[in-house]
Formats: structure tokens, sequence, C-alpha cells
């Protein structure tokens, strides 16, 4: 059995940079919306690709958001993740000071890490040899930096921690620092994840027959895969009774979350085990199914997502199936943090009232069978309590969280 | 499928066997013409999209992502790739 | 909206809550020192360098420094025969510390076991020749699609998994120096949320001509320290499931604690961990015996290391130094769990006495510093 933490954990601050804007504010105007973010790549030279779009986040000026850190010694997916938690700290009225005078760090999730300095070196290695491998660029590849990014950039002093575990990696995260907060180890803690756009993904992908040429349209019947983006995004959590005290807003309580592992095949999903995932979710938050008002799908737009994604939630839903949509039908796949994003979205949807939708929708595939409520074109305006936040990965590492507005 | 095997040559039937034979890891003799890569040979789709990859890279064709549904056994590859080449010379 | 200051109120951070003890029930190691933990653990009692010569693991040439490198890896043997043909080194020194340890464990793994397992980067090779593979190639996406698994980081934890049917939590810890410590921390905490019931904690690092390289033109490592590579990996649980079962407690771990400090102030930073560590676990200085260091030949760094550690010991030097690297060359995401292992195969080809306490410290340019307290069982 698990031993519930002492204290109720809320997220009081947001902080995101993705190809749908810059600040939490602009990203839900554009998720709600309905708007279609991805575009041609320009971050790498796309040319011999059939596909090129993706869900880029040009003309990042990481100096306009960062205060401490100096962009040129961290690589493009720190840059992301410190830029994201700065904004998520402002977001929650917090002076960084203030967190760097107590327990507080950082918990942060990634698939491929600092993936565009590896580019970087490849690239040197392909002109001169490895030999020519520029000294000051190798020490921004390992991807334990991306958190070491925020801590540095907050002066934070707690853990920093960087979360490998793919495409789930930032519910992961979530889940932890919520037990790090819940349990006492932490007052306050940034949970995020950030990934950058790296041309090896995207041959992999194409190559895997799992990319879109333009749109991607999970839930379709007409879908034809995924688009590979980057971004970062970090949520501030802390304790329930100090947030009330200090007069903060409160976006969102945890109420629970659970992680495990399909140990099946590296790529195919299982919807029994996800089922699991989220029955122990369940159990985790308190709620049972017929609770769950809005599923933020992990929705990447291939068939085997879908069939097996909606699978899984009718195996634990039965029929009464919640409404569920894919916000990366609008920003495409951040990967590692992917269901960080689908997490902050959840947050204002709690918070702002509303169901995020899914873009691009024309016909609600019929062989996902009954009742799937995509939330197609826009968002809609809805009260939600309680919403299920799905992350799925490489691997077979599921993540799913659950959030609660908190009355 | 005997219309099929017309269009490969002898060295390009030879190259789609050793093609799924290194990447199923088979003994030349438990591949057959039938036997099912999926059923008989412990393939996944991973695998499926190797042996059309390889195929593409070495025998210079593009095969849509749609025929690996036909590509179950050799006879199928074989059809798929006859089909590709066809439509190569055809263009 | 009132402004920022106003909100804001000082924190008081409460006491830490007090550690719960996990049980180390199976450790198992591949490095320079060689397969399993006593050849280990004799390298790094009597001060043996492990294995030097890299040949035949490089296409690309290697930089002029030394080096430390598993010579013959017993895929077959240790792993299987089939379905190993796209593993990549990392998941295969992974798979075989995970084969060593569950081979001593006296339990059964099975479904509810967890992976936790630490790294750098992944396999630096993996990834770069993949994206090395897109710029070569005719067409960028003429690419191997079941070599693109090895690109992402949790590739290893996903393979172990799969190939023991466990179910449990499966994280990878990208913690660099630090995997170690955070990985034991991550493990304690999701031992305690019920998220398995007990965990293989691991590091690993593969040795490739990529990193050897970068650590080469960095400057980060001194010149005459070997890069090595290595994987080890503990059976982790709560020490009363080990105990009603039965298990023998091979090492308790009593503390794991990490922290950032900025620069400047890395000693002040690792000794206050090292501090926080012992006060959680209700020990004093003074009991210390040993301590496994975790950046012997990094720039900068192993002084730091040094002068922390005697900070935090009121200046007095434990009795035992463990330096593992000084066997098995930097192995970066491994370091961490190689330090334990180390030190548990020094523990027992000393037969040290039970209850011995060691410190397993670590620190990282960045800021990152962690310690774990650890306590020697029935090594016997």
């Amino acid at each position: 059995m698990s031993e519930r933490g002492a204290r109720r954990v809320v997220v009081t601050g947001l902080g995101a940079v993705s190809s749908a804007g810059i600040g939490a504010d602009e990203f839900t105007a554009s998720i709600r919306a309905g708007r279609r973010t991805t575009s041609p790549v320009r971050s790498f030279d796309p040319s011999g690709f059939p596909h090129v779009h993706a869900g880029e986040v040009h003309d990042f000026e990481p100096r306009r958001w960062l205060e401490r850190i100096d962009p040129a010694h961290w690589g493009r997916s720190g840059q992301f993740a410190a830029s994201a938690a700065r904004l998520a700290v402002q977001d929650a009225g917090l002076a960084a000071e203030d967190l760097a005078r107590t327990r507080a760090g950082s918990v942060m999730g990634t698939t491929s890490g600092e993936s565009a300095v590896i580019e970087e070196l490849v690239g040197a290695w392909a002109a001169d040899g490895l030999k020519a491998l520029p000294p000051d660029v190798v020490g921004s590849v390992p991807a334990g930096r991306i958190a070491a990014a925020v801590n540095s950039e907050l002066g934070l002093t707690g853990e920093a921690l960087t979360l490998a575990t793919a495409c789930s990696a930032s519910n992961y995260a979530l889940g932890y620092a919520f037990d790090m907060v819940a349990d006492g180890d932490a007052e306050y803690m940034l949970a995020g994840g950030a990934d950058s756009l790296n041309r090896w993904a995207h041959a992999g992908f194409y190559r895997l027959g799992a990319l879109a040429e333009e749109v991607c349209r999970p839930f379709d019947a007409d879908r034809s895969g995924i688009l590979t983006a980057e971004g970062g995004v970090a949520l501030l959590l802390e304790p329930y009774e100090r947030a009330v005290a200090r007069g903060a807003r409160i976006y969102a309580e945890v109420l629970g979350y659970s992680v495990n592992c399909d140990a099946e095949h590296m790529v195919h999903p299982d919807p029994t085990s996800i089922a699991a995932c989220i029955r122990a979710a369940h159990r985790s938050a308190g709620v049972e199914p017929s609770q769950i008002d809005y599923i933020c799908a992990h929705g990447t737009g291939t068939r085997t997502n879908d069939a097996t994604e909606v699978a899984a939630v009718r195996e634990v839903f039965g029929d009464r199936l919640p409404p569920i949509s894919s916000i990366k039908s609008m920003i495409g796949h951040t990967m590692g943090a992917a269901s960080g994003f689908g997490a902050l979205i959840c947050c204002r949807a709690l918070y702002d009232g509303f169901l995020p939708p899914t873009a691009g929708v024309e016909r609600t595939d019929p062989d996902l069978g009954p009742g799937v409520d995509p939330i197609p074109g826009r968002a809609r305006t809805a009260r939600p309590r309680i919403v299920e936040n799905h992350g799925f990965a490489f691997g077979g590492n599921n993540a799913i969280t659950i959030l609660g507005r908190v009355a | 499928m005997a219309s099929t095997a017309s269009v490969l040559t002898a060295e390009q039937d030879g190259v789609l066997r050793a093609i799924v034979i290194e990447v199923l890891e088979l003994e030349p003799e438990e591949l057959t013409d039938t036997s099912s890569f999926i059923d008989d040979h412990d393939a996944d789709s991973l695998l499926a999209i190797e042996i059309l990859a390889r195929i593409e890279k070495d025998l210079g064709v593009t095969i849509p992502q749609d025929d690996l549904t036909e590509m179950t056994n050799l006879d199928g590859v074989r059809a798929v790739v006859s089909r590709s080449l066809k439509e190569a010379r055809d263009v | 909206m009132t402004s920022a200051a106003a909100l804001s109120a000082p924190v008081a951070a409460g006491p830490l809550p007090p550690a719960t003890p996990l049980a180390v029930t199976a450790v198992g190691a591949v490095s320079a020192a060689g397969i399993g933990l006593e050849a280990l653990g004799r390298a790094v009692a009597e001060g043996i360098a492990g294995h030097a010569d890299p040949a035949g693991l490089s296409e690309e040439s290697l930089p002029p420094r030394p080096v430390r490198v598993v010579p013959d890896l017993p895929v077959a043997e240790l792993i299987g025969r089939k379905g190993t043909r796209h593993l990549d080194r990392t998941t295969k020194l992974a798979l075989i510390a995970c084969r060593l340890t569950l081979d001593t464990y006296p339990g059964r793994a099975g479904e509810r076991s967890g992976v936790v397992l630490g790294t750098s980067t992944g396999s630096i090779r993996s990834s770069s020749e993949f994206s090395m593979e897109t710029l070569r190639q005719e067409r960028p996406y003429l690419v191997n699609p079941s070599l693109f698994p090895n690109t992402v980081m949790n590739c290893a934890a996903g393979q172990i998994a799969i190939r023991h049917g466990l179910h449990g939590v499966n994280a990878t810890i990208a913690g660099g120096h630090l995997s170690g410590v955070q990985s034991l921390k991550y493990a304690r905490n999701a031992l305690r949320q019920g998220h398995a019931d007990r965990i293989l904690v691991g590091g690993v690092e593969e040795f490739c001509a990529q990193s050897a390289w970068g650590w080469h033109l960095s400057g980060a490592l001194g010149v005459d320290v070997p890069v090595g590579e290595g994987a080890a990996m503990l059976m982790v649980e709560q020490e009363p499931t080990a105990s009603d079962a039965g298990r023998p407690v091979l090492a308790r771990i009593l503390a794991c604690e990490t922290g950032y400090g900025p620069p400047g102030r890395l000693a002040d930073a690792l000794a206050s961990v090292v501090t926080a560590a012992l006060e959680r676990c209700g020990r004093r200085p003074e009991e210390v015996g040993a301590v496994s260091y975790g950046a012997t030949g990094l720039t900068g760094l192993e002084r730091i290391e040094d002068r922390a550690v005697r900070a935090a010991l009121g200046g007095r030097s434990p009795g035992r130094d463990v330096r593992v690297k000084e066997s098995v060359g930097e192995c970066f995401g491994a370091d961490g769990v190689l330090q334990i292992a180390g030190l548990l195969g020094a523990w027992r080809y000393t037969a040290a006495p039970a209850g011995e306490l060691a410190l397993v410290t670590a620190v990282a340019r960045d800021g990152n510093v962690g310690c774990a307290v650890l306590e020697a069982g029935a090594l016997a």
C-alpha cells in the first residue's frame, strides 16, 4: 500500500515555451481557439525529407526570458526549461529569492535531452572528425543539464532531477514533485519537461511511417501520424495551506498519479497495462471513473495510439467515455514536454472553465467505437472538476496524473 | 504469385531473401516462401519496417508504407517489391 | 493583483521527515575490473587497474589517453542469443548487470518489480551515429528503424523490463555523476508510494569514441585519468519486506540526500548535504568509517569533494577510502552505483564487520551535490 503524504499539493504557477506562444496565457488562448501552430522546420535543414512540418518554437530569444544563466553555456532544451520555470515562478506571484531561501527544487522530463547540442557536435564530426568537436559545446551535452538549468536560473538549492523516461517524462516529473511536496521533502517544486527538435527523431519517426505530412489529426478517420515538436513547460507546486495563506491563485490540486511499465514492446503500447495505470491513478487520487470529467489524451495522431488509448479508456470507463482530446493536434508532439503541456492545459481548463479541443477532426474514426468525443475544433465551455492527463512512452513507460479544481 | 516472380531477377530475389534472413535472425532453411514472419519467425512491426527500409536502401526502390500489411511472408514481399519496380519503370 | 513581494511570505521549512532505510539484497557489476562483484571488490581493495586495451571497440580513432573497458561482453551467456542484434553497448551493459544481480537475488523479481536506471545521456554513440546517418545517406530518412529505440534514453530500462517482465515503475534518471544518489532517492520514494515492491537501481555508461573525445577535449577530466565504462545494479527493497522474507541484507541505505549549489559554493553545498544525510538517519560524523568518492579524477571537483567531506566529518579522515574510478576509470552515469558496488565489493573482500558506516558522495560542475549513507550488513 502507498503512504499518502500529509500535505495537499496545488499548482500555483504555469510557464510555457511553445510553438503556440510563450507564457501560459498565450499558450492557453491559442489552444482554446483550436489554432494549429505547426509549420515547416527552420531549426535544421529539412531538405530531402518528404515531410517537413513540425511544432517549432520559431525565433526563440532566450535572453528575453532568462535573468541569471548565460544561454551560451546551456543547450536549447535547458533554455526552454529554465525560461518556462522562470515564467511559472512569475506567474505564481513569487520572487525567485524566496524560493532560493527554502527547500525548493526542480524535476524535468525529457526524451532526447540536449539533442540540438548533440546534432551540432555531429555536424562538427561530419565535417572534420571527432577530434574537431568544439570543447565549449561538449559540456552542454548531458541531459541532466535540463533541470540544472532551472536550478541555476532560479538559484534553487534543492534537488535538480532530470527524468529521461521519454514521452511520459513530464508526468513522471509531476508525480515525483507531488510526492516531494506532500511528504515535506520540498516546500516548492518546479515540475515539467523540455525537448528540442532534431533531425534524428524526424528521420526515425518518418522511417517508422509515423510522421504526418502536414496535419496531425488524432481521432480522425483520416489521421496520418504525428508531427515532431519542441518546447519547455513548468508547473510550480506548493502545499495547499501555504498557497491559501499567501493568497495565491490556485489553478488546480494534484490529486494523485500512477506510473507503470508495459514490459512488452519498445514501441507498441499495451492497452491492458495502460488501463491498469489509469485504475491505479484513480486509486491514488481517491476518485471513481464516473468522477472524471475530461481526459487530456496522449493522442499522438497515429492509428495505433488512438486504437490503444481508446481501448484502454474503454476498459476502465465502460461505455461512458469522458470527452477526450489531444492538444498535439495543434502543437505537435513535444516529446518529454508533452504530458507537461497536457498538465498545464488541464490546470487552465479547471481554473478557466473549458475543455481543450482536438483541432482538425472532420470525422471521428468510427473504428474507435461509439461514444468518442474528441471535442473537435475549438474549446468547449464547461466546468470540469476532475481531469485525467495521459502520458505513454517508448519502452512502455506509462504515467497518468489526476488534477482537480479547488473549490 | 507466378506473374510477379518474372519481374524480379534472380539476383534481386536473392537480395530479398538475404535481407529477411538477416533482419529476422533466421537460419536460411527456416525461411520458406510462405512461412509467416509474425507467426513462424517472431517478427514484430518494427522488424517489418526494418525489412522495408533495407529493401528500399539496397534495391533503390520506394515502397509505400501501406504495403507493409501485405509483407507478411516472402511471397508477399516479392509481390510488393515487384509492383514497386514495375511502377518505377512505368513512370 | 497584489505585488509579488507582498504575496511571498518567507517560508520556514520544517524538519525533514525521517528517512526510511532501504535494504540492498543483491548486487551485480560489470566493469573494466571484470564481470561480477568479486572482481570489482578485489580491484578496489587491492588498487588494481582494470582492463586498458580498447582494441576492437571503436572504428573511429580514439584520443591519446588511457582507457578502462570491459574486454568481452558475455552477451550470449548472460542476455541470450536471439534479439540482441540491435542492442547497443549501453543496453547490453545494463542487461548484463541486471542478469548478474538477479542471479544472486534470493527471491523472485517478477511483476511487482521496478527499474530505476541512471545515465548521463543514454548511448551518446547510438544517438550521434543515428543522427550522422541522416547526413550521410542519400536521403536523410534512410536510417535503420530498428536502431531508433537506441537513441531514446530510456531504451536500456525498457529492455530490462521487457526481458524480465517487470511491470513496476520504470524510470531513467539522467543524473550524470549524481545518477547513483538521485536514483536511490527516486527509488526510495517509489517504494514508499507503492509503485513497486522491489526495484533494480542501476547505472550504466558505455565507452565510445564520441564520449572519449568529449572528455579529452573538454578538459573536465585530468589528463592521465582514464575514460571507462560499466554498469552496476542493486536490488533495493524496504527493509521489512526483505527481512520478513528472510532475505539477507547486504547493506542498508540509511539516507540519500541531494542539493544544488551555486558556482564557488560547491564545497559548502556538498558538506551540507553530507551533514543533512547523517542527521536524517540519526548518525554522527565520528561514526563514519568509510567514504566512497565520486569526483576522483575530475578537474577541480576532486579537491572540492575532499574538502567538503573533511569539513562534514569535523576534519577527521575515515579509515577506509574507496576510489572505484582508480580501477574502472571515469564512468559518468554509472559512477554512482559503481561507487556503491565497489564499496560493497571491498567490504566483502576485506570481510568488513557488519555495521561499518559509509558515505557515498557525488558532486558535479553544474551545481548538483549528493550523499548516500550506507551501513554494512551480512556481506560474508
